[in-house]
């Protein structure tokens, strides 16, 4: 196993703001996945080392297990990385934001972020709900006024037209979040539809997805590992979120980072053909179609049913701590 | 609609409730009082034009799936003989329902009776060549025990390059052209619960349809419409409209309290469609529908925007139109064909 010790990934600019941020991001959520607390501390200071800087992470996933894993392993580098989470009020109130902004402070073991993103927009009446009055979006304003957040954006992987919905709220977001990967491409694209507003408004375009959510279609042999990443990474993007969930396949994203070179505009339409047939459908993008990949908070805020067969919301109801209230409790 | 009675259904609702997750009803959004049972009154369900192919069928239609998931043959056979004799003649039936058992069922209780029925069922090819489909029609008369449909639709039009895939040469949409060249189906059509652009870009084909079906209730008024974007397309082209899951698809709806059921079909009727496919697998809901259906009054045009204003605050964000938003009513033949995972691996 090559060694990625002490490489670098290229820098890019965030948005129209003058900071720069690393091409690749690690993902929090995957890290969840890592053996262990001592894993995915490992996982978090090779990345650093490696020349990632920027960092994913989201108050709801695996119930905080990622945030005090992320937390434990950036303890002492803190002011390398520019670290990232969101909030889930999911259409709720200001005020349940604000409570999971400082839950998320202290887990991650700092006093502010440099990003914080209104989490999983999915739902056709999102937008409405956080541009409301008391809604997520004074939350935002209130939490950068307060010096506890450098910039904010949001997020969200299943509709095209709620980050369009989204950005005519007229909100001033610093980034939005979204799936790109050449089967976006080719499918109720994010790509072509949000992707250039985004890029005209100067707001950061942060990638997710990029090996289309599981990596089914790398399973398939549609494509690589490696081209799949790099065709996200040659799109106008300030950096491309990947999930890693074990120094196998931080080393692996690491390569591909460290020696990258954009694809050229012919290699890229060549893959976005090979692909064509099989996006057509959305048989690789299942979160565009389904609630899989959405989060039972989120499904719980909205009166959506539960897939009791999926591990999160195992986990939820399962947790010790439930209290039957998707809400936080205030034990900190 | 392949998960319509989940059997997980229960749990969802329970832990949903476990979580606090019962919806509240903001001030002028609880619904009346469904009224203590009431008779069916004497009459019958009225007759309407199926667009312009100048043939009549009763305002209210008979669901083939929920016939498919009656407990037994008995009671499916009783349902269809009293709708019979309340005047419904429109009788839905699909080639992948229950592996064939709701086509049977319809079958043994239209024996002797076929003449007094408008009998439909789909076809589900999902993609592949005409020759499969003629195959799945000579099955569906097999079953079903008759010569001739009355109506063949292409089934579960819901993944978007279903229209491409139909329209591509030696596709379905030849094998609906050959049935009605031999007589072996008078009217031709295509149904789906998904998405409008779908129905939008079938209808760009300029093919001769019949019929189109689609979902239309109160919620989806204020969702996706099919009833903004569709509806007045296919009424314009002089094609019927077939109404469906006038209640959501499982009740949702009501069972949540959000509208009664009474509430929901009257709305759906109401709209300018041929008949409203509902699905019965009781005769405590065939009574249910009848009580509407018998006599049949239209809510009036301000009756209908209250029901619509009522219904927006739980519409918009589709959670009681699950068949729009998710897999969960994708059936399990077309996402085979898709290479979607099966229902237990994405029950959502």
């Amino acid at each position: 196993m090559q060694q990625s010790s002490s490489g670098s990934i290229p820098l890019r600019q965030f948005g129209r703001h003058p900071v720069k941020i690393s091409a690749l991001g690690l993902g929090g959520h995957h890290l969840g996945d890592a053996a262990d607390e001592k894993a995915a501390i490992q996982i978090v200071q090779e990345a650093v080392d490696g020349g990632i800087t920027f960092f994913d992470n989201c108050w709801e996933y695996r119930r905080g297990k990622t945030e005090l894993w992320m937390g434990a392993g950036l303890k002492g580098r803190r002011d390398k990385v520019f670290l990232m989470t969101k909030t889930c009020p999911h259409g709720r109130d200001a005020s349940l934001a604000l409570q999971m902004l400082e839950e998320s402070l202290h887990r991650l073991q700092t006093d502010h972020l440099d990003l914080w993103q209104v989490h999983g927009m999915a739902f056709d009446n999102d937008p409405e709900l956080f541009i409301r009055p008391n809604g997520a979006a004074e939350a935002l304003t209130k939490a950068k006024k307060d010096g506890k957040v450098r910039f904010v954006g949001f997020t969200g992987h299943q509709n095209f037209k709620v980050h369009l919905a989204m950005l005519n709220t007229g909100f001033p977001f610093d980034s939005a979040q979204m799936p790109l990967n050449v089967f976006d491409s080719n499918f109720r694209s994010f790509e072509q539809q949000v992707l250039p507003e985004l890029n005209k408004r100067g707001i950061a375009a942060l990638g997710m997805k990029p090996f289309s959510g599981h990596g089914d279609a790398i399973g398939a042999g549609v494509l690589t590992a490696q081209e799949s990443l790099r065709y996200a990474m040659s799109l106008p993007v300030s950096t491309t979120i990947t999930g890693i969930d074990s120094l196998e396949i931080l080393h692996q994203n690491l390569r591909i980072a460290q020696n990258f070179t954009p694809m050229q505009a012919v290699e890229m339409t060549a893959l976005r053909d090979r692909c064509k047939a099989s996006a057509a459908d959305g048989r690789y993008e299942l979160y565009k179609l389904s609630l899989k990949f959405d989060n039972p908070e989120s499904r719980i805020a909205h009166g959506f049913p539960l897939d009791t067969q999926q591990s999160e919301v195992r986990d939820m109801l399962g947790a010790e701590q439930n209290t039957g209230h998707p809400f936080p409790e205030k034990h900190f | 609609m392949g998960s319509a009675h989940d059997p997980n259904r229960r749990n969802f609702l329970k832990h949903a409730a476990i979580l606090g997750a019962a919806p509240f009803f903001p001030e002028g959004h609880m619904p009346k009082q469904q009224p203590q049972a009431e008779q069916v009154p004497s009459g019958v369900v009225p007759k309407k034009q199926l667009g312009h192919t100048g043939v009549q069928v009763s305002a209210l239609g008979l669901g083939g799936y929920h016939l498919g998931s009656v407990g037994t043959d008995r009671a499916a056979l009783e349902i269809v003989a009293k709708a019979l004799d309340h005047g419904i003649n429109f009788f839905d039936s699909c080639w992948e329902y229950q592996d064939g058992l709701s086509e049977e069922r319809l079958g043994k209780a239209l024996q002797g009776k076929r003449d007094r029925a408008f009998l439909m069922t789909k076809v589900c090819s999902h993609g592949r060549d005409k020759s499969v489909a003629m195959r799945m029609l000579e099955e569906s008369l097999r079953r079903l025990q008759t010569d001739h449909l009355d109506l063949w639709q292409i089934h579960e039009v819901v993944y978007d390059n279903d229209p491409d895939l139909i329209f591509a040469p030696n596709g379905a949409a030849e094998a609906l052209s050959a049935a009605k060249q031999q007589g072996k189906v008078r009217f031709v059509g295509f149904t789906g619960h998904k998405d409008p652009s779908i129905h939008l870009r079938m209808l760009e084909h300029k093919f001769p349809f019949d019929t189109v079906q689609m979902p239309l209730n109160c919620f989806d008024a204020s969702f996706r419409s099919f009833e903004t974007e569709v509806l007045p397309e296919v009424t314009r082209r002089g094609m019927a409209a077939l109404g469906m899951k006038s209640l959501g698809g499982s009740g949702e709806m009501v069972s949540h309290g959000a509208i009664t059921a009474h509430e929901g079909l009257r709305y759906a009727m109401s709209l300018p469609v041929a008949t409203t496919i509902s699905g019965i697998d009781t005769m405590e809901v065939l009574d249910q529908n009848l009580q509407v259906a018998v006599n049949f009054q239209p809510l009036t045009a301000a009756e209908m925007q209250n029901l619509r204003d009522r219904s927006r605050y739980f519409a918009s964000d589709g959670r009681f139109e699950l068949f729009k938003m998710t897999t969960k009513y994708d059936g399990k033949v077309g996402r085979q064909q898709h290479h979607f995972p099966t229902e237990q691996e994405l029950p959502l």
